[in-house]
């Protein structure tokens, strides 16, 4: 019950009427993050976040620079470990029930089911087939039958099959910009994650790019729970069902896109969406 | 209730400007309307006239307008209640202009029955301008002050508005068939009527886009429930 306070009642309605699920279903949730507090040593930069992550859909973080949105992006598959002295101080961040900084977490397991795409496109520097086998192998895929299936099936989710398949055996960095991301993206995808998160992935793409990977995202999210941190409001507008926004590591309103972006809750929100903050 | 400043002072700019013109139009709509049944009331044909000409202006502004809130679209995409004011900006003045030409068909009439001996039944169309003249006016009001309570307040009023027209109707069908000399008369004040009525049709209209523009609330097509 605690839950399903997190997901207001018009984001759940929103997503009913997408899934055409009948109504009084309880929401199933994909990334329940509760009560969290974070901190890069003892400079804290998350206070409190409460939010429940539908499955199956496109979760949209906006908010001006600082305010935390990466920062709980890449808890959710705790990219932050990297970093020294960075931890959660409080509260947790649960898959499927099982609290992910847990001490049996395995953490390579963890990033396998939490995939991640940056917003810079960072192929390896090998061909377009071996960037998306690269992911199989260390996952423990021998067959080279199974992995040239993943590596078909992976790109053409990607939508990038048609556009490479002649040339699977060149190097990555010949595709261009909207291409190398599009790659990124079929790589996380080749180990069938749960979850795959989005930190700005076309803010480096043009409008064409930009448009190609916004449809992909769209196609994805019937498989896939999307996470994706946008600096461009009308992308989020466009591609993601429920909107989080967040203002100096707190969460001011979470509800669905259409109603954050018609007729926000919060004044914050509100005045930030509208372009009138500070 | 007046937003922050926007970072772009130019959209600000836009807005505002925006909003002014709906409002000159409003008040030309106004004028226009007070025109034509001043000029039915007092047999004035020049009153009619201007309220004829009024109409060009009018329907100048509307273009304008249409043109300004798509240029804000494309320019700034605008969101939550900056989408609302624009959408709703939009709306009014189509729905004025509407009214503007009814202004203008009731001009025309007006000068057909200025032609000819004054008609004792036209006391039947005041209390409908006067009915339809104080729902325009708070429809605007409420636009302008983004006064949701007196924007929900105006759609009930219709009802005696339309209750006003039919009774009138009844009562000059009847003095037809009394008085066939009369007949084109009775039938202009027939068309005026009916042009009243929209009026007010169009001013429940702009009261209802006022409270979609200040509180995000669709209000068509529901029963009338009082605010609390």
């Amino acid at each position: 019950m605690v839950s399903l306070l997190k997901m207001p009642d018009s984001l759940q309605q929103h997503l009913r009427r997408e899934t055409n699920e009948p109504p009084n279903e309880p929401r199933e949730i994909a990334v329940e993050i509760d009560d969290v507090d974070f901190a890069y040593g003892a400079h804290q930069v998350l206070f409190d976040v409460d939010l429940a992550i539908p499955p199956r859909a496109v979760t949209a973080f906006i908010g001006p620079s600082g305010c935390g949105k990466t920062t709980l992006l890449r808890c959710i598959n705790r990219m932050n470990d990297l970093i020294d002295g960075a931890r959660l101080t409080q509260g947790s961040i649960k898959i499927d029930n099982v609290d992910i900084n847990a001490p049996e977490v395995d953490v390579v397991d963890l990033r396998r089911r939490v995939g991640m795409v940056f917003q810079k496109s960072n192929p390896f520097p090998k061909s377009i087939y071996e960037n998306i086998a690269y992911g199989l192998r260390i996952a423990g895929v021998k067959k080279r039958r199974a992995i040239d299936e993943a590596v078909e099936k992976s790109l053409r989710a990607a939508a990038l099959w048609d556009e490479v398949k002649d040339r699977l055996e060149k190097n990555a960095f010949g595709l261009s910009g909207g291409q190398q991301q599009r790659l990124c993206i079929a790589r996380a995808l080749a180990v069938e994650p749960q979850v795959v998160l989005m930190d700005e992935p076309c803010s480096a793409l043009d409008p064409i790019a930009t448009a190609k990977i916004e449809e992909l995202i769209h196609q994805l999210k019937s498989e896939y729970t999307i996470i994706i941190v946008t600096h461009n409001m009308q992308q989020a507008g466009r591609v993601s069902d429920s909107t989080a926004f967040f203002y100096l590591g707190r969460l001011i309103e979470f509800d669905a896109t259409e109603k954050i972006f018609s007729n926000p809750g919060e004044k914050r929100t509100e005045d930030y969406i509208t372009g009138r903050f500070g | 209730m007046i937003a922050p400043k926007h970072i772009l002072g130019n959209f600000d700019e836009a807005l505002a400007a925006l909003r002014n013109n709906v409002m000159m139009m409003a008040s030309l709509t106004e004028r226009s309307l007070d025109r034509a049944l001043e000029g039915l009331f007092k047999r004035n044909d020049d009153l009619c006239a201007n309220a004829i000409a009024d109409d060009e202006e009018i329907d100048q502004l509307e273009k304008q307008i249409d043109k300004d809130g798509v240029d804000i679209l494309l320019r700034y995409q605008p969101v939550a209640s900056d989408l609302r004011r624009v959408v709703s900006a939009m709306k009014l003045s189509s729905n004025l202009e509407r009214m503007a030409d009814q202004a203008t068909t009731i001009a025309r009439r007006a000068r057909k029955l200025n032609r000819h001996p004054p008609l004792p039944e036209i006391d039947l169309i005041r209390p409908m301008y006067e009915q339809a003249m104080s729902m325009f006016k708070d429809s605007v009001d409420a636009y302008a002050r983004e006064d949701v309570d007196l924007g929900r307040s105006i759609v009930p009023r219709d009802d005696k508005l339309d209750d006003l027209n039919r009774a009138a109707s009844r009562k000059l069908i009847q003095r037809m068939a009394e008085d066939p000399e009369q007949l084109r008369g009775y039938l202009n004040l027939i068309f005026i009527g009916r042009c009243l009525e929209r009026v007010g049709d169009h001013a429940t209209n702009i009261a209802e886009d006022a409270v979609y523009a200040a509180a995000a609330e669709d209000i068509r097509h529901q029963p009338f429930v009082p605010s609390s």
